[in-house]
């Protein structure tokens, strides 16, 4: 009977150890931590090199900012609804809405980066232009409670858009990324890809989108 | 050595049925008294005593081992469900699981797994996966204010599961369950009883795939998962009158609510308790407890795993039963809990933590022959709202030939939570949650009356109950503040009936009904808000063959729930206007046959929503079935395997 005396011995001391020691709880060792990601920032986090495609990450919670993103010099500016554009940018990011300026978007075949060439084929016609929208934007969620959403009238993508649908019809939504590549035809006649890869940050709040793009796109 | 004394001590090694039963059964009690001989059973969560259950003025219904498994419940709910006419599992928020009992939802029914209550919940519920089957021996529910014996929360009843305890020299389970919609379940329990030391293992896996439903409703898809868990309860008896238990344990679960989230789930916990019996019937438990509860998010795409709220209670208990002159047991106990809580809905992920303090006292006495009486008072403080409260409670028993007549009143509250003390919470950007260190806590008046009678192979029962609780707390809309804000509401009274009746004959076959209608009372001219069913009734029929080396049980369980309307705001900033919701009937059928086909070794096989009901709508509150569903489960025993 000594093993099993020494046993309860050990048990009785592991669980005082506890006690004394873990007030607060002892499994902390086994989560990540969600400071990692912020420590990296927001805007363009990484270029592009070659065929591997680059991130943005980008802080699309506010309902009442656009989030201006420009390829050519890889910045990213919030700048408030109602407020002048900034003088240059390529697409602008509401939640998960999304404006271009000028360009034409399409939905290509592929589901990643490494899709095989044929994938990403699409024809003229699959290109889409912005549109006008009243009833999209929704820049204030709180008046739900006495029965409507307020809209800021606006352009908007639509195809572009549909890279995360957000299906309301139960509660809570049911979000699906579409995990599609989207060519876009900017106005100066260059082309960017670009996927929505998330739409969360590490700890799940929803806004936060990290997009992988390729800019210049040669394809 | 006194009676009373002889009771507790012969309860606890188990030997109290066959110890008693000659001297308190009727002279003409035959083999086929089966009902009264179910009476003779030791329960422990009226009292925190082993009582023999027909001795205890305390109405409980236990759930025994041979109810569990006509059952073939897959979880707690779907067990509660088919036990107990009044019960509801429904969904709230995101889909989670939320508990109706006769008017009082999870945050008022304390639920115990041998004794200790568990730390984390969600939406005002424990985490009901939690509560293993696999290694339940019974269950015992005690329903109306239990808080001068368990503190707050016991508002509304207790729920106690029980382990089984290991009495065979070693015991092996290998269990195994598959189902519709990929549903899985594999167990292990283990267990060995030696001189002075015994031992219980137990593991349990389970999946279940995400699945739709056939139609439109609140929710469309049914969020499928995984979980697991690891429990070890080891005995040491050093002397004689001396025994000490360990236990730990790991809980795992992982539910797939969305492509690229899954909620995570873990617990962790851990006790010792150490049980000393003196001379004269007296005896001193002395125990520590420590559970945590986690919740974290796992994202599929970067495989980060994000904890967002963490509940870590630390508990230290002392019970001491004191035998006092013959027929009279006093116990004496205090508790000493720490409470911590990190929580995403807290104010930047903040936490908060607290402690608090209790003592109790009751007296356990039989002035008179066949009369029985329990009586006791406790004080709870807790720190971070600096309240005190002071719970009651009276039971009394009187027996009268085979009729048992109960009548009891008991207090009951529940203090308000850090989590409803200090919320805010941003509820995606639509409006603020807001707590409110302010609340008062909830108190109940419950009455309870009821008689029961058992002869031969028959037996009957009728009760009725009146819970006044006062100062509930909910949330309502401030205007001032924009948002919700968690207040006491004035009086809710509910009341209602409830009866039963059994039949088993010697030939195997056997009956079961039971039925219970509630009330909530409201004011006239008020809305009718409450969403409890007024009538609830389950059903059981089975019957069971045994010869020398097979067996089967046939069972059908049905559980009927009536319609009900209720009044629901159309606005949650105003309360002016309500609309009618009615929320139909609804009736779930279930046919079992378990076969023992070879030496320990028996198969089930389970139609599920038998009569195939499918919503038309799935509310809320209505099951989450899309028809008919089939079952197969295998035990083995290893060690009559062996023999």
């Amino acid at each position: 009977m000594t093993g099993i005396r020494n046993r309860f011995l050990i048990a009785v001391g592991a669980v005082m150890a506890m006690a004394l020691t873990s007030c607060n709880g002892i499994m902390s060792g086994i989560y990540d931590e969600p400071e990692a990601e912020v420590a990296s920032g927001f805007g363009f986090t990484s270029a592009p090199v070659g065929e591997v495609p680059g991130t943005i990450y980008v802080d699309a919670s506010s309902y009442t900012d656009w989030v201006y993103l420009d390829f050519h010099t890889m910045r990213a500016q919030v700048v408030p609804i109602g407020e002048p554009e900034p003088e240059s940018w390529d697409i602008a990011l509401h939640r998960y809405d999304a404006k271009t300026n000028g360009a034409l978007v399409a939905e290509t075949g592929a589901t990643g980066f490494s899709s095989p060439a044929s994938l990403y084929d699409v024809s003229e016609d699959d290109f889409s232009a912005d549109v006008w929208t009243e009833e999209t934007i929704i820049t204030d969620m709180s008046t739900m409670m006495d029965g409507y959403l307020s809209y800021e009238p606006s352009w908007y993508n639509p195809v572009l858009s549909k890279w995360l649908d957000v299906d309301k019809s139960t509660m809570p939504p049911i979000y699906t990324l579409s995990n599609h590549v989207y060519l876009l035809q900017l106005a100066d006649g260059s082309q960017a890809a670009v996927r929505l890869d998330n739409y969360m940050d590490s700890a799940s709040i929803k806004g936060y989108l990290t997009i992988s793009y390729i800019y210049p796109w040669h394809k | 050595m006194k009676r009373f004394a002889s009771i507790a001590l012969t309860a606890l090694t188990g030997l109290a049925a066959s110890a008693q039963s000659s001297e308190t059964m009727p002279a003409d009690t035959t083999d086929y008294d089966i009902f009264a001989k179910e009476l003779e059973q030791v329960v422990v969560t009226g009292t925190r005593t082993p009582k023999l259950l027909k001795n205890s003025p305390v109405l409980t219904r236990v759930i025994s081992e041979d109810d569990l498994r006509k059952a073939d419940a897959t979880n707690i709910a779907d067990l509660l469900q088919t036990e107990l006419p009044g019960v509801e599992f429904s969904f709230s928020m995101n889909q989670q699981v939320s508990l109706n009992m006769q008017g009082f939802g999870g945050n008022s029914i304390l639920f115990l797994v041998d004794g200790e209550r568990l730390a984390g919940e969600t939406l005002d519920n424990i985490d009901y996966n939690r509560l293993n089957l696999a290694d339940a021996g019974k269950i015992e529910i005690v329903k109306g204010g239990a808080s001068s014996l368990y503190g707050s929360n016991a508002v509304g009843g207790v729920i106690n599961i029980i382990s089984r305890d290991a009495n065979a020299p070693w015991r092996v389970n290998l269990n195994a369950k598959v189902g519709a919609h990929a549903e899985q379940r594999y167990g292990l329990n283990a267990s060995f009883a030696g001189k002075n030391v015994k031992s219980t293992t137990t593991f349990q896996w389970a999946h279940i795939n995400s699945y739709n439903m056939k139609h439109a409703g609140d929710f469309s898809r049914f969020y499928g998962g995984h979980n697991y868990s690891l429990r070890e309860r080891l005995s040491y008896q050093p002397i004689d009158r001396l025994s000490l238990t360990g236990r730990a344990g790991y809980y795992f679960r992982e539910r797939n609510s969305a492509e690229t989230s899954h909620d995570r789930y873990r617990d962790f916990s851990a006790g010792l308790k150490g049980v000393y019996d003196f001379n004269g019937g007296h005896n001193i438990e002395i125990g520590y407890t420590f559970d945590q509860y986690d919740k974290s998010s796992f994202q599929t795409i970067t495989k980060s795993d994000v904890r967002n709220y963490s509940n870590v209670q630390h508990t230290v208990r002392a019970i001491a039963n004191v035998a006092l002159l013959t027929d009279y047991l006093l116990t004496l106990g205090a508790d000493f809990s720490r409470d911590y809580l990190q929580s995403y809905q807290f104010e930047n992920g903040g936490h908060k933590s607290q402690v608090t303090a209790d003592g109790f006292a009751q007296l356990d006495f039989t002035p008179v022959k066949d009369f029985h009486l329990v009586a006791g008072g406790r004080f709870d403080f807790f720190s971070e709202a600096s309240m005190k409260h002071i719970t009651a409670n009276l039971s009394m028993m009187y027996r009268l030939g085979r009729t048992s007549l109960r009548a009891s009143y008991s207090g009951g509250f529940r203090a308000p939570t850090l989590k409803e003390m200090y919320m805010a919470f941003d509820m995606a950007g639509i409006f603020m949650i807001y707590g409110n260190p302010d609340l008062k806590a909830e108190s109940s008046h419950n009455f309870q009356a009821s008689a029961e009678y058992a002869r031969g192979n028959w037996s009957a029962g009728l009760g009725g109950f009146c819970n006044l609780v006062d100062q509930r707390i909910t949330t309502a809309w401030s205007q001032s503040l924009k948002g919700q804000v968690y207040t006491n509401i004035g009086r809710v009274n509910i009341a209602g009936l409830e009866a039963n009746v059994a039949w088993r004959s010697s030939l195997g076959l056997g009956a079961r009904a039971s039925y219970i209608f509630t009330h909530e009372h409201v004011r006239h001219g008020e809305p009718y808000s409450a969403s409890t069913r007024p009538h609830t009734a389950t059903l059981r029929f089975d019957y069971s063959k045994k010869w020398k080396n097979y067996g089967f049980s046939v069972v059908l369980n049905g559980r009927i729930l009536s319609a009900v309307n209720v009044d629901e705001f159309t606005s949650a900033t105003s309360y002016e206007d309500t609309e009618r919701v009615h929320y139909p009937a609804y009736t779930i059928w279930k046919l079992s046959l378990s076969q023992d086909i070879y030496k320990g070794i028996s198969l089930t096989l389970a139609a599920d929503n038998l009569f195939n009901y499918v919503p038309k709508y799935y509310y809320s509150n209505s099951p989450a079935t899309t028809g008919i569903t089939l079952s197969a489960g295998l035990s083995v025993d290893l060690e009559k395997l062996c023999k």
